[in-house]
């Protein structure tokens, strides 16, 4: 009960204190000039963590909530997806258990391409080359290779996970198109499917040496109504290692599977 | 009040829904001995033998974050491989489907008295 009294006062202190409260994990600074490669383009090499502090927040106490945000909304906001009325239907037609198990964090599947950028709270190791980006998630121990050298998308593409992707320069900013996705992946885990011509476009930009800023358009006229785009998220430049995660030991699919067969009873 | 603000822990965000698995409005104190942990992918269990009101031990199960975040947190394996044997106080909820000697952690103490967050905790 030690831990519920201290949480109470804790409560109480914060109200009652006129002082801003100190934080031990704040927001990274952006920090200097990005580092470029030797063909003059921004060099997005890095260990990169999904938040605002340049390390790992998740379960840590005294972090700034500013830090553990990829952008405010308050300053960028994210426009909601306008689904098209069969799929909002069908999303909604899940169950709640349905909806857990459809999500990549619950079943062991790969993110894809562009969850991997939109529901990943694990980190993404950049190795970026003249021609060549190679992005490796932490999550899954999975990678993906994106050749910069402007070769056409396929015309007849494979359904990959990360899709088929072709990439080029705007100025300083990377623009990834891919199409051509496996049909299990979700944009987001809440629902959100996709159609066998969801097109994705991703946006790199590196303003300072610590941040990485990735922006997302889902377009996709089967499911949306418009395209989506999503706002700007910040990705923040750490040390320390890149761990292995292969999941191998999920315990939990068998208790949703219960779950879901009450549900089923109960229906 | 900065000890105050930094005894709220911050979640794991973006992962999965701790409503759907697990009952917070089941959720309980722990006190027992740490029997042993399994350290694996996408969730590490650990072991405490807990004593009822009637004096029987039975061996628990906890469910915590994943490695990847308790090592960033403080709480990696070798933590744990410290404390087998010792004693352990958890604050967990249970199962929904009401799986026996079952719970998902969220707070946790080992005899060092530090509190640590080890999983989600919805209480």
């Amino acid at each position: 009960m030690a831990t519920l009294t201290m949480r109470a006062q804790g409560r109480g202190g914060q109200s009652a204190s006129a002082q801003p409260p100190k934080y031990e994990i704040t927001v990274m600074p952006p920090g200097g000039p990005a580092p470029r490669l030797s063909d003059g383009h921004p060099d997005f090499t890095g260990h990169w963590f999904p938040n605002s502090a340049g390390q790992g927040v998740s379960g840590r106490f005294g972090v700034d909530p500013a830090a553990v945000r990829q952008f405010d909304p308050k300053v960028t906001p994210e426009e909601r997806p306008a689904f098209q009325t069969w799929a909002l239907e069908k999303i909604k037609s899940m169950t709640p258990t349905e909806l857990e198990l459809s999500k990549s964090s619950v079943n062991c599947m790969p993110r894809g391409v562009p969850a991997i950028w939109l529901q990943n709270p694990y980190t993404t190791y950049i190795v970026h080359k003249p021609g060549l980006m190679a992005q490796l998630y932490e999550v899954l121990n999975n990678w993906r290779i994106i050749r910069l050298d402007g070769r056409p998308l396929p015309k007849q593409p494979e359904p990959f996970f990360h899709g088929n992707s072709t990439a080029r320069w705007e100025g300083d900013t990377l623009v990834v198109d891919s199409i051509g996705f496996d049909e299990r992946t979700y944009i987001q885990p809440n629902g959100w499917f996709h159609s066998e011509d969801l097109h994705v476009t991703e946006r790199y930009t590196r303003p300072s040496v610590n941040y990485l800023i990735v922006e997302i358009t889902v377009d996709d006229p089967k499911v949306l109504q418009k395209p989506w785009k999503s706002a700007p998220r910040r990705w923040t430049l750490g040390n320390g290692e890149i761990y292995e995660f292969y999941c191998t030991n999920n315990k939990e699919l068998e208790e949703l599977e219960k779950l879901r067969q009450q549900e089923l009873q109960g229906k | 009040m900065a000890s105050a603000i930094a005894l709220h822990a911050t979640p794991a965000f973006a992962h999965h829904s701790f409503a759907a698995e697990w009952d917070a409005t089941r959720c309980r104190d722990f006190t027992g001995t740490l029997t042993k942990v399994d350290w694996q992918n996408p969730h590490p269990y650990f072991y405490v033998d807990v004593k009822d009101e009637k004096g029987k031990v039975e061996n628990w199960s906890f469910q915590a974050y994943s490695p990847v975040t308790l090592r960033r947190n403080g709480t990696d394996r070798q933590v744990f491989l410290d404390n087998v044997n010792k004693s352990v106080w958890v604050r967990g909820c249970l199962s929904k489907t009401g799986k026996p000697n079952a719970a998902a952690a969220g707070t946790l103490k080992f005899s060092d008295g530090v509190l640590r967050q080890v999983g989600q905790i919805q209480d």
